[in-house]
């Protein structure tokens, strides 16, 4: 024990105090951070400020102003994503385990923090009063100090302890998710804080009732908790099937599409225009695509491929030219993507049955999306339009990613081919975007990108900011992953070579993976702009999360008057940005060590 | 019959002409190890060989295929021709069998089963059955490049290329990747070895080839090549090597 402090102190003299100059240093930053330190813990415990600013306001942080009445629609949307996640953790459980220990450090660590600001936090604060006067009030009086210090000190030093004991108890680091998830779902049934009620003469209610936190959600997110924990056991149950894992691939790829359709669209559905419209041309174009992958390596069929192929391309032109439902359109572009996939997939058995897969859930999203979210005849969710809040930065940021990513592999890998067309147009739109600031495509979004959609597709505001977004942050996942690329040693092409690898066998197996180990760093630091840039819709009229913070609630005089608690709302919006971004890049961190195997 | 024929083969990098015109044959079975000055084109050529260069003038048949610029001959020709690298190039993201495996898995669409006992057998051949759950990193130099020729026999080649095999690695190294090597030889696979372990080329070659400045000045077995060299360039070359 005293072997362990000494080392400690020598190793803080070391890399504190090794000579005046760091000295010096050390003593001015310290300084700061704990006048910084104290001045926060002043306010946030002086009576000047109101939390209730905050709690009060819960619905508009999450959702704005969305219709109460549709509300489902989010939740099944968030529902939809918790499944999603809870299957797709479940089919990618890792078998690391952590001994407790690690739980008993952290335990530990927090327990330091704690008896450290305990210590430092100043006892009287001072501010600004109405009058102008300056009040000073005690905050933190020697018995609170003496209640949290004692305690907080036992459990350290008993989770030193602990730490240091071997326990023989290992747990799974996936399933550990479920405990942090779950804690919070408890706590939103047991936990009390005031809240605002007026009285029959809407005069606020003093003192404020005492009311569970999240009352109006506990039980969505209680249900979405079970269902989480459900389609884990489902993902663990299906892990060995390979199949699924490409499917859950794509359904993610197509998640924040059907999201939006469903948050800003009622489909409106005439049984007519489906029976005569929609499902015909469903089934025509299912066959056409069956028949293709089916048939694909008679040799009858390769021989005319390439001329079927060329009646597609020109049929998809000329739809563009005559009047034929939209639907169609759609579907003859998506054929002839298609058809020039199969030739390089339907090598084998396995592969012939993702690509019908893959055709089947392509068509049913397509003919999803055109009957709801971008059709002409779907209703708009009324109130859709002021949508905001956590929800928004929320989808704009991870669906944005979702989107993005893969755009950005794909133009990196453009960027890098040897066909020059390729190379030219991916060239030419990662230039352009990147040439062009954020908010002049944000701008574009809302202003010019209607004009050249074609006519009868119309997307809502935010599906357009999404679809801005996308390429913005896919050409900077581009450059950082074409980074990767020029790390892979040449001899990693000629060994693919050598063994017959296909260009996208070598591509997909050997380059893709260790490229992308290569950047992950970067990579998450562009997803964490991509997350915080999502503030910047702002200037085109939507309300972020933290627009709603700083105006919306500072405008705000019904029912209780919040002029002027700008900084809690502020510390609040700061605190909830830190851990997302900060838990993002911790995790990227455990994935950079888990995949960092080769390397050692 | 010959199962290589290479007919004036030349080969330029822009203005520098690496290959000036070499013509010859390798019989099934048969031994070859190429020796010469760096620079002389020697690696060059058995690079053309699977098409990882392309040759501009000349003709090169592999096993009755001519090596163009369809892709479907170079892909069967790569799949006929096992290679050897100076560097190992092994794949350092997965395992050592996900090495070996992954050729006859994705390229000879074999199933996973059958690939690793396949796999299984052949590092066992190598002497390292132990570290087929490694990754490359984690292993010394001799062992990656025995994983690496494992990889390349994965796919049943009748052609194996080694290109330097052991220029990189360490003296105590050498002596088990040739081993390996010497085995291979005594179960007659044809082999076309670019090296300057002269001792190999004395106890394994069927014959030796020795390449300068683009040319191949001398070929002969190995002992007429080392005992009674024709040229003054193959002594000259002798004297420093040895």
């Amino acid at each position: 024990m005293v072997d362990v402090i000494k080392k400690n102190i020598k190793s803080v003299q070391e890399s504190l105090f090794s000579s005046v100059g760091s000295s010096v240093l050390t003593i001015a930053t310290s300084y700061l951070v704990l006048n910084f330190f104290r001045g926060m813990f002043g306010f946030i415990m002086s009576s000047d400020k109101d939390w209730l600013a905050v709690l009060n306001n819960m619905q508009l942080y999450m959702v704005q102003a969305y219709p109460e009445s549709d509300f489902i629609r989010v939740w099944i949307s968030v529902g939809l994503t918790f499944v999603f996640s809870g299957i797709s953790i479940g089919l990618w459980r890792s078998e690391d385990r952590s001994n407790i220990s690690v739980i008993f450090d952290r335990f530990f660590k927090v327990g330091l923090g704690l008896l450290f600001f305990t210590i430092v936090a100043p006892t009287f604060t001072s501010y600004m009063g109405n009058d102008g006067s300056v009040i000073t009030e005690e905050v933190f009086s020697r018995s609170t100090r003496l209640g949290i210090l004692i305690p907080t000190l036992i459990g350290t030093v008993g989770f030193l302890v602990l730490k240091n004991v071997k326990i023989n108890f290992s747990y799974n680091n996936s399933d550990v998710v479920f405990l942090y998830l779950f804690i919070p779902v408890v706590l939103i049934w047991f936990v009390k804080l005031p809240v605002i009620q007026l009285d029959e003469n809407r005069d606020r209610i003093m003192p404020d009732p005492l009311m569970p936190i999240a009352n109006t959600t506990k039980i969505p997110w209680s249900v979405i908790f079970v269902l989480f924990l459900l389609s884990y056991f489902i993902g663990i149950y299906f892990k060995d099937v390979k199949r699924l894992k490409n499917i859950m691939s794509i359904s993610w790829f197509l998640l924040p599409l059907l999201i939006f359709s469903w948050i800003f669209k009622k489909p409106v559905i005439e049984m007519n225009e489906v029976l005569t419209g929609d499902i015909p041309i469903f089934v025509i174009f299912f066959v056409v695509g069956l028949l293709v992958v089916l048939f694909i390596n008679n040799p009858i069929v390769k021989k005319y491929y390439s001329i079927y192929l060329g009646v597609v391309l020109v049929g998809t032109l000329a739809g563009v030219f005559i009047s034929i439902p939209m639907l169609a359109k759609a579907c003859l572009l998506l054929l002839s993507l298609f058809s020039m996939v199969v030739p390089a997939v339907s090598t084998s058995t396995q592969g012939k049955r993702s690509l019908i897969i893959i055709w089947l859930v392509a068509l049913v999203t397509l003919t999803f999306l055109l009957r709801g979210g971008a059709s002409e005849t779907g209703i708009i969710v009324p109130g859709s339009s002021i949508f905001g809040g956590f929800s928004l930065t929320w989808l704009l940021a991870i669906f944005g990613t979702y989107v993005s990513f893969p755009l950005g592999v794909m133009l990196a890998l453009g960027r890098n081919s040897k066909l020059p067309i390729v190379r030219i147009i991916c060239t030419g739109i990662i230039e352009l975007v990147r040439s062009v600031p954020y908010i002049t495509w944000l701008f574009f979004a809302s202003v010019t990108l209607a004009v050249f959609l074609p006519a009868g597709v119309e997307f809502n505001l935010i599906v357009r900011v999404l679809m801005v977004t996308a390429f913005f942050s896919g050409a900077y996942f581009a450059e950082n992953i074409r980074g990767g690329l020029q790390s892979i040693p040449k001899g990693q092409y000629e060994a693919a070579d050598a063994i017959g690898m296909s260009p996208f066998q070598k591509t997909g197996l050997i380059v893709l993976p260790q490229a992308l180990r290569a950047v992950i760093p970067t990579l998450v630091s562009s997803a964490i702009t991509a997350f915080k840039d999502s503030s910047l819709v702002t200037i085109i009229g939507l309300f972020d999360f933290l627009t709603i913070g700083k105006t919306v609630i500072d405008n705000q005089s019904v029912p209780v008057n919040f002029v002027g608690h700008q900084r809690e709302n502020l510390i609040f919006v700061a605190a909830v940005y830190w851990i997302f971004t900060f838990t993002l890049s911790r995790r990227s961190m455990k994935v950079e060590k888990r995949l960092g195997l080769g390397e050692r | 019959m010959s199962i290589i024929q290479a007919k004036d083969v030349k080969k330029w990098f822009g203005d520098f002409q690496a290959l000036k015109g070499i013509s010859m044959e390798v019989a099934e079975g048969e031994v070859l190890v190429i020796c010469g000055p760096s620079g002389s084109g020697k690696s060059t050529f058995i690079r053309c060989i699977n098409r990882l260069e392309q040759h501009q003038e000349g003709e090169i048949i592999v096993d009755g295929i001519e090596l163009t610029n369809d892709l479907k001959n170079i892909e069967a020709i790569r799949s006929e021709v096992g290679m050897v690298f100076q560097s190992f190039n092994l794949f350092p993201h997965i395992t050592v069998m996900q090495n070996v495996t992954l050729a006859p898995i994705w390229v000879r669409k074999k199933s996973r089963s059958e690939s690793e006992e396949k796999a299984m057998e052949l590092l066992e051949r190598m002497g390292i059955p132990e570290q087929a759950n490694k990754y490359p990193g984690q292993l010394s130099g001799g062992q990656q490049q025995r994983v690496a020729i494992a990889r390349a026999l994965a796919m049943e080649p009748k052609i194996m290329l080694f290109d330097e095999p052991t220029s990189a690695l360490d003296p105590e190294m050498i002596k088990e990747v040739l081993d390996a090597m010497k085995v291979l030889a005594e179960d007659g696979m044809t082999m076309i070895v670019v090296t300057h372990e002269m001792g190999f080329a004395k106890e394994v070659a069927d014959r030796v080839m020795l390449f300068d400045d683009g040319q191949m000045v001398e070929e002969n077995t190995p002992e007429l090549f080392f005992d009674k060299p024709k040229h003054d360039r193959t002594k000259l070359f002798l004297s420093q090597i040895l």
